[in-house]
């Protein structure tokens, strides 16, 4: 049987004597739809409300802001809504019923349809260096590393399906997750094949 | 000459005349071959009394049926879209490549990474000339030329972001992965262009020198390899002796003054700087520098924890002055002559309590620290007594620390055995998803949940009357134009409506893939088609009505084998042109009946196509033999012939005869057909 100095490769699934990294991204911004199911004059809202702002010639949604949680929400005249800013689940959602109730409070029946999580974000810091061009060489199918266009190197990882973004001072940005647990699931990922 | 046996005198001498095109055997004079094909260069002679060449230009690639003897001018005329695309490009390709002097190769690569951009419809909604430097700039990558995508967007004028866009998407989609870019391979080119003169290839490897050393101290990773590039140069002209300003060197290598300075300040924190020029030459330092980037963030790390540090042991210094000052009062207050006996008491307890809270203060967390020290500041009997009931309560709660207890329980869960590896993720997911599904369900189907939120607070976001008037007034005056724009658009609106000319300008629907033409007889299989979409102008729509009521068995095998092609065959939106053309009924078909006379029972055999019609072919064979025979042949295509079979049919179409010719008459066709020596 292994004995404790045999080498783990990284490939074996997590058991419990396997390294994890130990460091948990934290999660800087939540996307999020809701269906407030009936049609909106945008303009009513727009007038009515401290803090919207409504330029038809340049967009056609209001954009509406609240202090607690600090969010930013896009609404429609069809009655979606798109929040954006929460920095976790239940704030997304606390954002978005926080805004159904104001434009309830407007005077259209809105309610609280579909709410969905679109987008998810994530960074965390591997506390090392990382040489981009080694992992754009040994990845290069999932690698993108133009250091002409963008100093990061794009890493888009298939299972599950995240965007990474790392850079060479061990900062690495996670994205377009729907759950939580695959912005964990990409780092724990990662962090092998950055570690080297 | 070939040394051909003649066929009615066994003689071997037969003679070839290149200008009549056959041969002959002189034996016997039988004509063994007729209509020989020659290709003998004729020549014509000029008004002027020279005489040319006779024959035709034709292009490399595409369908070079348009005669352009020097012209030109015509060159896309008449020819299909995917060829003209083809041609445009390799012009523009050519163009471009000129202006960055890339070699013949290159170029030709480029123009074979354009075609698959084409063929993978990736130059749909993009700039041509967009596609085009992308191209260009990958072949510059592959080949590994110095070429930078910034010159690529000098010459076209665009911005180099968007260039670069366009690159990685081609990149990723053509799956080429051009390897990184190194910055070694800008340094001849900056080099000439710095004119070093005799001294030009030993600055190079100077520079070259210094870029390695970079390199090794990870300076060079995710920056611009320029920027790097014309700092090595620099330091490298320098220590020649050259006296190369740093405006001579950014005007070269095209970055800003600044980022060129920092590079010098990064390069200036190496070890390496320290050396003299000599040493540097022989002498490899052995350690590596961390990324500068990576140092900067380690470095506002620290200062970040060294503020901390800082700020707490202000707290406890003031804390400690704050105890001294309690102290000092005491002792006033004790020199002083004991007044209010109750009241006394009581601020000597409440004293006594405000030094144990400020050394709790010191050891609990800032919060209890700021309490007690805003109540020595305060010096209120009252506050006091608040301020030691808040202390001690306040320990227990902890509740900032509660937001950032869930990471470190996720922290501690890791190494735990996850249900990844237990294999039991999914079924999990499930389970969780299944139950997220039922509080939304249990909202009563999407009402809205007001718990947890404060009505006051929403109302606070909402408007008083004299607001809203004030707000409704700024805002129509800021958004006056367009409203007006709105209002005139309503009116044109109602006024085309009353007059009838209403034109709805709905917003583009992008084009849905047709679906195959489901039919149970050919008539119908026609009229759906017809329905669907006008083929050509060229075709006599009434005719090609009337057919089903005239034609009988052949004629509309004809048109619905082209059909039933087309159902068995998944359409994309692309082929449908062509596809139209091919189906078109029978001008392109009929061209070919003749030379497939000869052929036909060998094509009818080896006709694979599972035509729904077939057997009724075969049925209505006996009823007129020489028709059907004639016209199912060929018309049973097999199914790699065809894409190469509709540019030249379509081509062909071109002297239109008309379907009624062709079809009505076919019995004339077909006689003539039998009448032509067979």
């Amino acid at each position: 049987y292994p004995s404790p100095m045999t080498p783990m490769t990284p490939i074996t699934p997590a058991t419990p004597a396997s390294e994890s990294s130990g460091i948990v991204p934290q999660l800087q911004n939540i996307v999020s739809t809701v269906n407030l199911g009936c049609k909106l004059d945008l303009k009513t809202i727009a007038l009515r409300a401290r803090n919207a702002e409504y330029n038809p010639k340049r967009f056609a949604a209001v954009i509406m802001r609240i202090r607690e949680p600090r969010t930013t929400a896009l609404i429609f005249s069809s009655g979606k809504m798109v929040c954006t800013g929460a920095k976790s689940e239940e704030q997304s959602r606390l954002a978005a019923r926080k805004y159904a109730r104001v434009v309830q409070k407007l005077g259209f029946p809105a309610k609280f349809l579909d709410f969905k999580i679109q987008n998810m974000v994530g960074s965390c810091d591997v506390k090392f260096p990382i040489r981009l061009e080694g992992l754009v060489l040994t990845h290069q199918q999932f690698s993108s590393y133009e250091p002409e266009l963008f100093p990061g190197l794009i890493y888009r990882m298939i299972k599950p399906r995240i965007v990474l973004l790392i850079f060479v001072s061990g900062k690495v940005v996670l994205t377009g997750a729907k759950v939580r647990a695959e912005i964990y699931e990409a780092f724990e990922n990662i962090y092998p094949i950055l570690k080297g | 000459m070939t040394g051909r046996v003649c066929r009615g005198c066994g003689g071997t001498d037969i003679e070839l005349d290149a200008a009549r095109g056959d041969a002959v055997c002189t034996g016997c004079g039988s004509v063994l071959e007729d209509n020989i094909i020659v290709s003998e260069v004729q020549f014509v002679e000029n008004s002027g009394g020279g005489s040319s060449a006779v024959g035709q230009f034709v292009s490399l690639d595409g369908a070079g049926k348009t005669p352009t003897l020097g012209g030109g001018f015509h060159v896309n005329l008449g020819k299909e879209s995917r060829a003209q695309t083809l041609q445009n490009g390799r012009r523009q390709i050519h163009h471009l490549g000129n202006q960055l002097q890339l070699n013949q190769h290159c170029l030709d690569t480029a123009f074979n990474f354009f075609k698959m951009a084409v063929s993978k419809h990736l130059t749909r909604g993009r700039k041509m000339a967009h596609v085009i430097a992308a191209c260009l700039y990958l072949v510059c990558r592959t080949e590994g030329t110095p070429h930078m995508l910034l010159d690529l967007s000098d010459l076209l004028q665009v911005n180099v972001y968007v260039l670069g866009k366009t690159f990685l998407l081609l990149a990723r989609e053509l799956c080429i992965n051009a390897p990184a870019i190194d910055p070694c391979l800008y340094i001849p080119r900056f080099a000439h262009l710095l004119e070093f003169g005799e001294k030009n290839h030993e600055v190079s490897m100077t520079a070259l020198r210094l870029l390695q050393r970079m390199k090794r101290d990870w300076m060079h990773t995710g920056r611009r390899p320029s920027g790097l590039c014309g700092a090595a140069l620099l330091v490298a002209a320098r220590m020649h002796d050259f006296r190369r300003t740093v405006k001579e060197v950014i005007s070269v290598v095209k970055v800003c003054e600044s980022t060129l300075r920092k590079r010098l300040t990064e390069f200036e924190d190496t070890p390496t700087s320290q050396l003299t020029v000599d040493e540097f030459m022989k002498i490899d330092l052995e350690e590596e520098c961390d990324p500068p980037s990576y140092t900067a963030g380690q470095r506002k790390l620290r200062l970040k924890q060294l503020e901390q540090v800082l700020s707490k042991k202000l707290e406890e210094v003031e804390g400690e002055i704050s105890t001294y000052q309690d102290a000092i009062e005491n002792e006033l207050e004790s020199s002083r002559p004991k007044a209010k006996g109750a009241l006394a008491n009581l601020t000597r307890d409440g004293s006594v309590e405000d030094t144990t809270s400020s050394v709790f203060g010191e050891d609990d967390a800032e919060d209890e620290e700021l309490e007690a020290a805003a109540s020595h500041l305060n010096k209120d009997f009252y506050q006091e007594i608040l301020g030691s009931g808040l202390s001690s309560s306040s320990e227990g709660a902890g509740d900032p620390d509660g937001d950032t207890r869930p990471p470190a329980l996720e922290s501690l869960l890791g190494p735990l055995p996850t249900a990844a590896s237990l294999g039991i993720s999914d079924s999990i997911r499930e389970c969780i998803s299944s139950q997220s599904q039922d509080p939304t369900d249990a909202c009563g189907d999407g009402e809205l949940d007001l718990s947890g939120i404060d009505d006051l607070e929403i109302d606070r976001y909402i408007l008083n009357e004299a607001e809203a008037r004030v707000k409704a007034e700024l805002w129509m005056r800021e958004n006056a134009e367009y409203l007006r724009e709105q209002r005139e658009k309503e009116a044109r609106i109602a006024k085309e409506k009353e007059l009838g000319i209403y034109k709805e300008h709905k917003p583009k629907k992008s084009c849905k893939r047709r679906e195959p033409i489901q039919a149970s007889t050919a008539g119908e299989a026609i009229e759906k088609m017809l329905e669907q979409k006008k083929i050509s102008s060229k075709i006599n729509y009434s005719v090609l009505r009337d057919l089903n009521s005239k034609g009988g068995g052949g004629l509309q095998e004809e048109d619905a084998q082209p059909e039933g092609r087309t159902a068995t065959r998944k359409l994309s939106r692309r082929k449908t042109p062509a596809r139209r053309h091919r189906a078109d009924p029978v001008t392109g078909v009929g061209k070919r009946l003749r030379p497939m006379v000869s052929a036909q029972p060998a094509k009818k055999a080896a006709a694979g196509e599972p035509l729904p019609l077939s057997p009724s072919t075969l049925g209505a064979e006996p009823a007129r033999p020489t028709a059907v025979l004639v016209e199912s042949g060929p018309v049973s295509y097999h199914p790699e012939d065809d894409p190469d079979e509709d540019d030249p049919d379509e081509d062909d179409g071109e002297p239109c005869v008309s379907a009624l010719q062709m079809m009505g008459s076919g019995d004339y066709g077909c006689d003539g057909e039998e009448d032509d020596g067979y």
